[in-house]
């Protein structure tokens, strides 16, 4: 048995399909994250698990009980908002504290709860603040404490980190998979970005107008995307020439192209943009297959200026075509 | 260091000065030892005073002002937060009639009102009733409240209390323990507002009070059309100095602009 099951779950509003017909199954302890462009319905999905949009059709079971139109504040799961939703008026060890008195959790017990998931989030020291005398980061990592001192079978998270810098957000997701792994919640996170899904997930679902377009590892959805959407939206990409007349085109990720002498490789190209990004250099390259995009690791060696005349090779076997259908 | 203009600050003087010079005067003007409305010489006096509790009627009338004005806020209040709440929240068709009726009262003459419920009162018996004089004023002061009200819900964020709710909070709890102190400064401005008007109110109350309902305004009103003697000025330094008094002390337990602003 699924420890939780999307059951052919739609929400219409109007003509308007939010989403359509989603069908998830997710393990004990998983980390899943939904994944898709702006206005897909990943909000709208992670709302009606957490019972805030009532379903227009499908099941939600929830460790085999059917809790699609259960209320919300009887599901007792962990939520972290967009908008950090902390209570203004509390400080910081009263929001925590605030689902552990729901519970009735006796005063002593829950001062040691409130400290320990405080220390958890690395907050302990801002424990009497107000949340308006808190950073963004800081703010954010109160809602995830709030969120996980209740100890909740479920923990939801809608954009947990968008508002942080680079920074921050790197740090705080490898927090969130640490706290995850350490406390073993089962966690659906929404996220529009690829690279933070594909960090801390065990598994992608990839949303797109409303469905459920791919769900894999990120690994599987990276190297063998469902789509050319798919494949565009999580990275950038070359298209080849079909192998054979009337076949399939195929794919090539721009980290899999090497860069070769003029003449060495099996397609020649020129140069005519680069791009520094730290630790690699993205080239923009023109070539009678079209325009290419080349990434190569930045190994310290200099780097070849813009119109230089290369040639691009590459090993077919990590050439990948797109399934039937796929669009 | 001053961070106006010489321009804005003699702009902001003259404008206090506007605003506090009637103020002023009539508190000087109670302290006159003559028997016409004079500014007082070198000899100041409180005979004025004395004579303003030597009438039991006017006493007796703020006592009815205070304890109308009360009422009349609480229960506009009260009617208040929950149609802000509906209005600002639902999503149900007559939402804005709904809206439009409970301001609609800003746009009615008092005199008119004063007039019609007059003719009302008469027939269903309630001349002299605290009871019907106090909706009355709800009746005029609400909209007020809903003005503040309206404001301090709108871009309200929800999910502060579907954060509530999550965690296992029950709808009232809810309401209790995380929306009303949210929309407090609205909620007590709203209500302080209504008491001010209500208290202020003569247009509509000369027609509807009864001798023994009869407001402090009213009482002014009746009084300065037979006789003009420096007792009013003495009720108005009077009225004054309670307004400032009650306001001190507010900032001193509460601080006005968290009550008010909503700054913590
Ligand atoms: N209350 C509503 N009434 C009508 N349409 C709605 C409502 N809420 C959402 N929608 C529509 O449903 C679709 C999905 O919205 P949703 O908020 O789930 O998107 P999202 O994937 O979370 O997008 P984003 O990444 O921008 O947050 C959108 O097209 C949106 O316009
Ligand atoms: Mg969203």
């Amino acid at each position: 048995m699924p420890f939780l099951e999307l059951d052919a779950l739609s929400k219409h509003y109007g003509p308007v399909k939010a989403v359509d017909d989603v069908s998830l199954s997710v393990e004990q302890g998983e980390f899943i994250s939904l994944l898709g462009p702006s206005g897909c319905g990943k909000t709208t999905t992670l709302q009606m698990i957490a019972g805030f949009v009532d379903a227009t059709a499908g099941r939600i079971r929830l460790q085999g009980r059917d809790i699609t139109h259960a209320p919300a504040n009887s599901r007792g799961l962990g939520i972290v908002f967009q908008s950090y939703a902390l209570f203004p008026h509390m400080t910081v060890a009263d929001n925590v504290a605030f689902g552990l008195e729901m519970q009735k959790v006796e005063r002593a017990e829950r001062a040691r709860r409130v400290e320990q998931a405080l220390a958890l989030v690395h907050l302990d020291a801002h424990a009497g603040r107000y949340p308006r005398e808190l950073s963004g980061g800081q703010r954010q990592r109160v809602a995830l404490a709030r969120a996980i001192v209740i100890r909740p079978p479920l923990l939801l998270l809608d954009e947990p980190l968008s508002n942080l810098d680079a920074k921050l957000r790197e740090a705080m997701q490898f927090e969130l998979r640490t706290i995850q792994q350490q406390v073993g919640t089962t966690t659906i996170m929404v996220t529009h970005d690829q690279a933070e899904a594909f960090s801390v997930s065990d598994r992608v679902v990839v949303m797109q107008s409303g469905r459920i377009t791919q769900i894999d590892t990120p690994y599987e959805v990276y190297e063998h995307p469902a789509s050319e959407f798919i494949s565009r939206f999580v990275g950038k990409t070359n298209l080849l020439p079909p192998a054979t007349d009337g076949g399939p085109q195929r794919h090539v990720r721009p980290e899999k192209l090497m860069l070769k002498p003029a003449g060495q490789g099996r397609a020649d190209a020129t140069i005519v943009d680069r791009f520094f990004l730290g630790s690699q250099w993205l080239y923009h390259l023109e070539s009678p297959l079209g325009p290419m995009v080349v990434v190569q690791v930045n190994d310290g060696s200099p780097a070849h200026p813009p119109g230089t005349a290369v040639a691009l090779d590459w090993d077919d076997a990590i050439l990948r075509t797109l399934p039937e259908g796929g669009r | 260091m001053p961070r106006n203009g010489s321009f804005a600050i003699l702009f902001n003087t003259l404008v206090v000065m506007f605003m506090l010079a009637p103020l002023v005067i009539v508190c000087l003007v109670a302290f006159t030892p003559e028997n016409t409305l004079s500014l007082p010489g070198w000899t100041w006096s409180l005979r004025w005073f004395r004579k303003v509790f030597e009438h039991p009627d006017f006493v007796t009338s703020f006592i009815n002002s205070l304890w109308l004005a009360t009422v009349s806020a609480s229960l506009a209040v009260g009617l208040a937060v929950p149609a802000s709440l509906a209005i600002t929240r639902g999503n149900f068709p007559g939402r804005q009639a709904l809206e439009g009726l409970f301001l609609s009262p800003l746009v009615i003459p008092h005199l008119v009102l004063g007039v019609a419920l007059l003719q009302m009162f008469a027939r269903i018996g309630a001349t002299g009733s605290f009871v019907w004089l106090a909706l009355a004023h709800v009746v005029v002061i609400t909209p007020y409240a809903m003005r503040l009200l309206i404001a301090a819900m709108t871009g309200y964020d929800r999910s502060v209390e579907h954060a509530a709710l999550s965690l296992g909070a029950s709808r009232l709890t809810v309401f209790r323990r995380i929306t009303l102190p949210m929309i407090l400064p609205g909620v007590s401005g709203g209500w302080l507002l209504c008491f001010i008007n209500s208290f202020d109110e003569v247009t509509m109350s000369i027609f509807i009070t009864a001798p023994s309902t009869i407001t402090l305004p009213v009482k002014m009103y009746m009084y300065a059309t037979e006789s003009i003697d420096p007792m009013m000025a003495a009720v108005s330094a009077l009225i004054v100095g309670l307004t400032a008094a009650t306001a001190l002390l507010l900032d001193r337990i509460y601080g006005l602009d968290r009550v008010l602003v909503g700054q913590r």
